[in-house]
Parts: structure tokens; C-alpha cells; sequence
């Protein structure tokens, strides 16, 4: 369990100043997925991104990621425009990408063989994140005989085997069954603690942001927009990594009170 | 009474019953029922032809027993130098094919990979599409006359553009999130190219070969009848001028059963070649 740096010191790692996005739909038809969106990511905080379907919050993250362009507005990391995808900025899909015809070993390998890592280097990371992931006896296994849990647990561990500066996760435990899912957060919990990385992560289940953040920044739609940003104070600056413990500890239901509460206002827009 | 307090016995009824029936929808059925529901077709069919020519209901020269036909392919293989004729299609089906997966590989993945490429070459090949190869036989023969040049003209024209379509769909539903993986693990254009669009499009440019293949043949048939002194289209021209309705069914026989063996060997490959694909 590790304490958090005071907010007054923390350095900011990525920056958003009045981003928005626009989609041409048709010729004359256009729509505003994303609207004057400014945010900062402090270095080694969870930053959970939370709201309804439609919120733009996958978008943010795909211009995070640099995916996808801006249509007015900037987003600069280490204080540098982000102008295209690049390995300083990994990536977890909530589709499984792990690459079929590759086993788990050599997945994780992937994007260290891109960024030409000499061989020793590759095999001793792959190697101390296939056991982070918990995947050592399935190195030589394809994604076809692994369950949609363990295929994500590839993802990850390709991901960070690449050593990125931010995690950019976009619902990555969103196909999954409860059970697993849950595993799935407390894992990743772990390896966040005990990394130190810092992770912006999208999803619109209320528990995993709770359980994951150490802040909530909650979104509207239509356009997606801020609609508040909530720290995790009920954690008094602690990860918490149980869900049981997560209940029991003062300050969390009146959070989610509130949090459930946003996410039904959001919900009888739809339907006026 | 609900069905859960049915007794042991009741419950055995009624998977006894389940079973005895002959229809079930969507029922699965052991691969030995398979096999033999599927040899009966076939002796049904070559029972009644046989009986007919038997029993004299048909004419026996237009149409000859499955007997005769088969005796004739010991003919054409021993006396007639069929085996030629026979390596000369499957020369100009396997060059022309070549050819044709030569230009459509590439030109697809481009094509369903990158927009501007699409749309530059998609008018192009899609009309082209459109316009029946046969059509284009007199226009052959002028420009290539009657020799093997005009036959791989056509087969290749019969099969390009269909397989240049087909491996850019195949393109296009390869999942975005595969792209964006490597581009965010730090991959270059070229990189993502090589090492995730080629790879994962493989089994997919296999299948479109198999689609393929079997429409090769159809336009072999066509080249073969309109002007060749070879190959198994050839063969039967000939038969048909001396009447010999027997190798013209050999000719037919031939052509299927290389086809089935063309698919077959394809298939496995696929197999052999992606072991990490599930099972087709």
C-alpha cells in the first residue's frame, strides 16, 4: 500500500487545454462527440474517466493515445504536443488484441522487438511480466486457448513490457464475467502499487472506478463534457487493495451515493 | 407434475425417445451416419443411371452406363495421352493463377489498408468486375491469337478482379484494434504493415485462393472449348466430334475431382500453415 505525493507536488504529465472533437457524419451533418474538455494527469495517480455510453470518454483516451486528432484545442504530455500514437503512451483495448498468431511470450514481446531492445533485455522483461501477469504457464500457449480474462492479462503485460510513461486503458475489463473482472481489478491494483505507473483508464462501471481511482473524472453526454471531477478522499490518499475493505472504509457510500445519483440525471436526458 | 420430479426412468424414456427421432433440427449426428448417408446419395444415383441404360430406356450412345464411362478413362489414359491433356490445364490454371495472386495480393491489402489506395483503384476494379471474361475472347484472340498466351489472358482476367475484391473486404474487417496496438507499442507504417496486417491477413488470403480456385476452372472449361488443341476442355471437343459421349463424362469426372482435390489440398495447408486459428 503505498501513499500519494500531496497534490501541490505532484508534476502534471498530461495535459488537456479545451479539447474538442467533432465527427463529419454526413455532408452537412456533423456531431460533437467531445466538448471543451480541459484536464490534467498528474504523474503516478489513477485517473478513472467514468460516465455513461456516449460520453465521449473513449475518444479522450483515443486522443490521448494520439489516435485521433483534435478538432480544436491541445494535449501535450511532458509538456510536449502529442501529435501521433507513440510508445511513451501504451495502450489496452477493450477488444482482445492480443495477435493470434503469436503465443503469449512472444505477444508480450511484440513491442519490444519493435523498438529493437537487444535480446537479453527482451527476454528478462518478458519473462518478469509474464509471472507479474500471472501467465508463466502459458508462454507458449496461442490466445485461442485462453480465456477473455487471460487474453487481457496478455495485453497488459505487453503493454507495460514496453515500458510506457502513461497506461491508457479503455474499458479493459469490459467483456468480461463479474468474477473475473473483479480479479482482473484487484490484479491490476497490485501491479499498479507496486509499479508506480500512471494509468488513465475509462470505463462506465461505478465500483471499478471506485475501487481503482484515486480520481473520478465524471462526464456527460451530448456532447461529452466535465461534468465534475471527484478525488478520492474516503482513501485518505491509500490504495485500497480489497474490495470487502473498499466498503467498509467511512466516506465510500456517500461517494457512490453520489456517483449513482450523476449517473441517473445523465440517464433521464435520454429519455426527454 | 414439473420436470424436474420425473423418476429415473421416465427421464430414460425420454431421452430414448429423443433419439429414435430421424429429424431433429439441428441435431448433430455421428460421423459414421455421415459417411453413410452420403455414399447412399451417390449409389442411388449411379444405381438408377445404371439401370436405365440397363434397361434400355435411354439411348446408350448419348448416354453410356457409369461403367463405360469409367472403362473409357483407362482408354484416354493408356491410348489417347490424356495425361497431357490433363497437365496442360493444370499448367494454365496453376500460372495464370499465380499470376493473378501476384498482382491481387498486394494491390488488396493496399487497397482495404489504406483509403486513398481504395480509392484510387476501386472504380477501376469494380467496373472491370462487372464486364464477363468470356466477352473478352474475341478481343484475346486478335490481340494474342489462338495460343497458350490467350488462354492464361483469359483465366487470369476470369479470376483478378474478384480476388483483388475479396482480399480488400478481408482487409477491411481485420479488427482496428490490432493496428492501433502496434501503433501505440511504437510501430512505424511499415512495421504495422509488415508485422501485423500481412500476418493477420494470411489465412484470410488463403481462403480467397480456395474461393478462387474454383472459379479458375470454370474459365479453363471455356478456353479449352473455344480454341485449344490441348488440355482436358480440348479433350472433349474432340470426343464430342467422333461422338464419344463416354470421355466427355470423363472429361466432366476429371474436372471435378481435381477440383475437390485442389479445395482439399488448400484446406490443409491453411491447417498446416495456422495452427493457431480455430478450426474452420
Amino acid at each position: 500500500m503505498s501513499t500519494r505525493r500531496s497534490e501541490a507536488q505532484r508534476r502534471s504529465k498530461l495535459v488537456l487545454e479545451h479539447v474538442s472533437k467533432e465527427y463529419q457524419l454526413k455532408r452537412n451533418e456533423t456531431l460533437l462527440a467531445v466538448s471543451d474538455v480541459s484536464l490534467e494527469v498528474f504523474d503516478n495517480e489513477v485517473c478513472v474517466l467514468l460516465g455513461p455510453s456516449g460520453c465521449g470518454k473513449t475518444t479522450v483516451l483515443h486522443m490521448m493515445a494520439g489516435l485521433v486528432d483534435p478538432t480544436t484545442g491541445l494535449l501535450s504530455f511532458n509538456d510536449k504536443e502529442i501529435v501521433g500514437p507513440s510508445r511513451e503512451r501504451g495502450m489496452v483495448f477493450q477488444s482482445y488484441t492480443s495477435f493470434p498468431w503469436l503465443t503469449v511470450e512472444e505477444n508480450v514481446e511484440y513491442g519490444l522487438r519493435l523498438n529493437k531492445v537487444p535480446e537479453k533485455e527482451r527476454r528478462e522483461r518478458v519473462d518478469f511480466f509474464i509471472n507479474k501477469v500471472k501467465l508463466a504457464r502459458f508462454r507458449k500457449a496461442y490466445p485461442k486457448h485462453l480465456s477473455g480474462g487471460m487474453k487481457q492479462r496478455v495485453a497488459i503485460a505487453r503493454m507495460l513490457a514496453n515500458s510506457p510513461e502513461i497506461s491508457l486503458m479503455d474499458e479493459p475489463f469490459g467483456a468480461l464475467d463479474a468474477e473475473t473482472r473483479w480479479h482482473m481489478q484487484e490484479l491490476l491494483l497490485d501491479i499498479i502499487d507496486e509499479t508506480q505507473m500512471t494509468v488513465v483508464l475509462v470505463t462506465h462501471d461505478i465500483s471499478e472506478a471506485l475501487f481503482l481511482a484515486d480520481r473520478i473524472v465524471f462526464l456527460s453526454r451530448h456532447p461529452g463534457r466535465i461534468r465534475e471531477i471527484l478525488s478520492m478522499e474516503f482513501k485518505a490518499g491509500r490504495r485500497i487493495p480489497s474490495k470487502e475493505e473498499l466498503l467498509e472504509t467511512p466516506g465510500y457510500l456517500e461517494i457512490e451515493r453520489k456517483i449513482l445519483h450523476m449517473m441517473r440525471e445523465e440517464a433521464s436526458d435520454v429519455e426527454q | 407434475m414439473s420436470e424436474y420430479s420425473l423418476s429415473s426412468t421416465q427421464r430414460e424414456e425420454r431421452t430414448v425417445r429423443r433419439k429414435s427421432r430421424l429429424f431433429e433440427f439441428n441435431q448433430s449426428i455421428p460421423f459414421g451416419s455421415v459417411l453413410r448417408l452420403g455414399f447412399t446419395a451417390w449409389f442411388i444415383f449411379f444405381g438408377i443411371w445404371e439401370l436405365a441404360v440397363l434397361l434400355k430406356l435411354t439411348n446408350a450412345v448419348l448416354l453410356p452406363g457409369p461403367f463405360t464411362v469409367l472403362t473409357s478413362f483407362v482408354e484416354l489414359f493408356t491410348a489417347k495421352n490424356y495425361l497431357y491433356d490433363v497437365g496442360m490445364s493444370l499448367f494454365r490454371i496453376v500460372v495464370s493463377f499465380t499470376l493473378a495472386c501476384m498482382l491481387a495480393i498486394p494491390l488488396g491489402i493496399l487497397m482495404g489498408t489504406f483509403r486513398r489506395v481504395e480509392a484510387f483503384f476501386n472504380p477501376l476494379v469494380s467496373a472491370f468486375r462487372y464486364l464477363p471474361a468470356p466477352s473478352f475472347i474475341p478481343l484475346l484472340l486478335m490481340w494474342l491469337g489462338a495460343g497458350e498466351a490467350q488462354k492464361l489472358a483469359l483465366l487470369f482476367l476470369g479470376v483478378v478482379w474478384f480476388l483483388i475484391t475479396l482480399i480488400m473486404d478481408y482487409a477491411k474487417s481485420l479488427p482496428a484494434d490490432f493496428v492501433n496496438s502496434a501503433l501505440t507499442l511504437g510501430g512505424n507504417r511499415r512495421q504495422v504493415l509488415w508485422t501485423v496486417v500481412v500476418p493477420a491477413m494470411l489465412p484470410d488470403i488463403l481462403t480467397a485462393m480456395r474461393q478462387m480456385l474454383a472459379v479458375s476452372w470454370t474459365y479453363l472449361v471455356i478456353a479449352e472449348i473455344v480454341a485449344a488443341s490441348s488440355g482436358i476442355g480440348a479433350m472433349m471437343m474432340r470426343a464430342k466430334r467422333f461422338v464419344h459421349i463416354d470421355e466427355i463424362m470423363a472429361g466432366i469426372i476429371t474436372i471435378g475431382l481435381l477440383g475437390l482435390v485442389f479445395d482439399i489440398l488448400l484446406r490443409r495447408l491453411r491447417r498446416m500453415l495456422f495452427p493457431y486459428l480455430d478450426s474452420e
